[in-house]
């Protein structure tokens, strides 16, 4: 079974090009937190109604924050304002939180996995209107 | 970019794009197929001739992580702009004739791929370290996410355009 040796050897070599920001203790703090963050704020974004921007897509017109759909102008889309708020809010987290490289030892690890398992039923539950109608 | 519209139609266009978006997602599909079941059941050394089960999940896993990321990052941009054309072209038709649990999956769906988007910078992380012992079960649980995520993006984005494609 030599297949999973080889293929190891190969991408070792191509891999050192990585190693610099895979082996920093910043960045992996800075990943740590983004990624616990990211669901969060997204939830929270969709939920409380925090898009960045919305975006009228009938008439490419762009509203700072949520504005609503204008009449006869089509329908707005917020999909895009809460991915810039998760994106901008979870990056300027891990920023800050990268300035404390020992931060990732003593944040508990599982959270990367479960919280947007979590947010998964929260943002179902959002999207009732189309499971009831 | 409108001169794109001189020698093809609008449709035909949004349609390529779509095909584009779907070959990128199949290859994400299987680079994290490969890479969750190679840390799901992996292969132990055997003696005799690999089976094509064994060589499946005998990949070195973390050499799909950067690409992994790419392809997520290109497909998610790809799939964002074939969404303002999907919000007027497509969702308001299936609105029209009742398909509410179909365009639900579909909202789903997005949510999906942001959370999925999110996910990169750990996964990428913990794949880049892969003798940190203390990674290995999140490492796990994030790889097994992340495919279970692309493979409902990928199931309802093919769902939906059975439903109603640009043609």
């Amino acid at each position: 079974m030599a297949v999973a040796g080889r293929e190891a050897d190969t991408q070792e070599t191509q891999d050192k090009s990585a190693r610099s920001l895979a082996t920093s203790p910043a960045f992996g703090t800075f990943a740590i937190v983004f990624t616990i963050a990211a669901p969060i704020i997204y939830v929270a974004s969709e939920v409380a109604g925090w898009p960045l921007f919305t975006y009228h897509p009938a008439t490419n017109r762009i509203d700072f924050g949520w504005a609503a759909p204008r009449p006869n102008e089509g329908p707005a889309m917020y999909w895009y304002g809460w991915v810039a708020t998760m994106l901008i809010g979870a990056s300027l987290l891990g920023i800050v939180a990268a300035g404390f490289p020992r931060l990732r030892v003593r944040i508990p690890l599982f959270l990367i996995w479960l919280l947007p398992l979590l947010a998964l039923p929260i943002l179902a539950y959002g999207l009732m209107p189309f499971w009831t109608r | 970019m409108n001169f794109i519209f001189d020698y093809i139609s609008v449709s035909t266009f949004w349609t390529i794009v779509l095909i584009v978006h779907a070959l990128l997602a199949v290859t994400t599909l299987g680079a994290l197929t490969h890479q969750a079941v190679s840390v799901a059941l992996p292969a132990r050394r055997i003696v005799g001739a690999d089976g094509f089960l064994t060589r499946f999940r005998a990949v070195y896993g973390a050499g799909y992580a950067t690409a992994v990321c790419v392809l997520w990052v290109v497909t998610f941009l790809i799939g964002g702009w074939i969404y303002t054309k999907y919000r007027i072209s497509i969702r308001i038709p299936l609105e029209r004739i009742g398909y509410w649990k179909t365009l639900g999956a579909f909202e789903m769906k997005e949510h999906v791929a942001a959370l999925g988007l999110g996910l990169l910078p750990a996964y990428w992380y913990f794949w880049k370290n892969p003798k940190n012992p203390a990674y290995d079960s999140v490492r796990t649980a994030v790889t097994l996410l992340l495919a279970a995520m692309c493979w409902y993006a990928f199931l309802v984005g093919h769902v939906l355009n059975n439903a109603r494609g640009f043609g």
